[in-house]
């Protein structure tokens, strides 16, 4: 009876979760203030950054200043999105797409055996070591990007004000949208 | 439910076009008014990189008393069982691999001072040049090698057998 009773709800909980307007706007808002906090310094200081680049041994020069210039940009703009809650959809499929590249340089750093500093929220080099610790922090930050994405509410955002928003289409027109 | 995610990738897509757009737009508008990045007025940027840079023997033995460098010997085995700067641990150049090096568990950042015989080797400065590649970063060599460090009678050390 319980294990029938498992399978036939399975996938509710998260459902209601990504249907509950309180739940789903916190977790847009801590993700959103993630991404800023962590542009603010390399805004500060592109050069700075790009050193805290370097340190990974991936790139050339040219690339690690691109990244350096563009990047802190679009965390802030992402970050920007999903705390006000404009183009949340957007901001959340590239904050997804960014912390998954930022897990794959770290694992690639711990593989290589590097002992530098993430370049995540600072540019110290002391500070904010890469390591598994810095993994489970990203793989919960994908995580909240991922609810965001799939969330079925965007009540307290700009988008639910706009035509643009999926919650603005009643429920019985999203099926004939092919 | 097919339609409803479409449509979500599609809204999204778009919308993620647009921050990236702007991000590169701002980026650039932003370090070109501060003069920062790729702006920034300075020769030889390199981020890649940190190149090894030569120490004079006053140097040398400023590290070598304070105690936080490591010196690697980059000469042959067997000129290393001879004498070598005391503590010194021997990476012989011919054979480098640094998964397989005494080098391999050494912190990054550690100071590191690479030296081979002297004026006429080069391998000191080869084995410096791996190991910034290898992603040391206070890589340091020590030109006037062995022989100056000798001629001065400083602490050194020989491989019993």
């Amino acid at each position: 009876m319980a294990v029938a009773s498992t399978a036939v709800g399975e996938g509710e909980p998260m459902k209601k979760l990504l249907e509950n307007d309180y739940i789903v706007a916190a977790i847009r808002i801590v993700l959103g203030f993630v991404l800023i906090i962590a542009s603010i310094d390399k805004i500060a200081d592109p050069n700075a950054f790009a050193v805290s680049i370097g340190y990974y041994r991936i790139f050339n020069t040219t690339v690690i200043l691109l990244i350096a210039t563009i990047l802190p940009w679009i965390e802030l703009l992402c970050g920007m999105s999903l705390v006000f809650g404009v183009a949340v959809r957007g901001g959340s499929l590239l904050s997804f797409f960014m912390l998954v590249v930022f897990t794959a340089a770290v694992i690639s750093g711990i593989i290589r055996g590097l002992d530098i500093s993430c370049g995540c929220f600072t540019n110290d080099p002391k500070m904010d070591k890469i390591g598994w610790a810095k993994i489970a922090e990203n793989v919960g930050l994908i995580l909240l990007s991922i609810a965001t994405y799939f969330s079925r509410t965007d009540r307290f955002s700009i988008d639910s004000r706009t035509t643009t928003s999926i919650s603005s289409i009643p429920d019985e027109r999203k099926d004939s949208l092919a | 439910m097919e339609s409803e995610y479409k449509h979500r990738i599609t809204i999204a897509g778009r919308e993620a076009l647009f921050i990236i757009t702007a991000a590169v737009f701002l980026g650039f508008a932003y370090t070109a008014v501060m003069k920062k990045g790729f702006f920034l007025p300075a020769e030889g940027q390199s981020y890649g990189t940190v190149a090894p840079v030569f120490i004079s023997y006053e140097e040398a033995v400023q590290l070598f008393n304070s105690g936080d460098a490591l010196f690697v010997d980059a000469r042959h085995e067997y000129d290393y069982s001879q004498g070598h700067v005391k503590g010194a641990i021997n990476v012989p150049l011919a054979d480098f691999k640094l998964q397989k090096s005494a080098l391999s568990d050494v912190k990054r950042d550690q100071t590191i001072v690479t030296y081979c015989d002297g004026a006429e080797c080069n391998s000191s400065i080869e084995l410096a040049k791996l190991l910034s590649a290898a992603g040391f970063t206070k890589v340091k060599m020590f030109f006037g090698g062995w022989n100056e460090w000798q001629s001065h009678q400083q602490p050194s050390e020989k491989v019993n057998p």
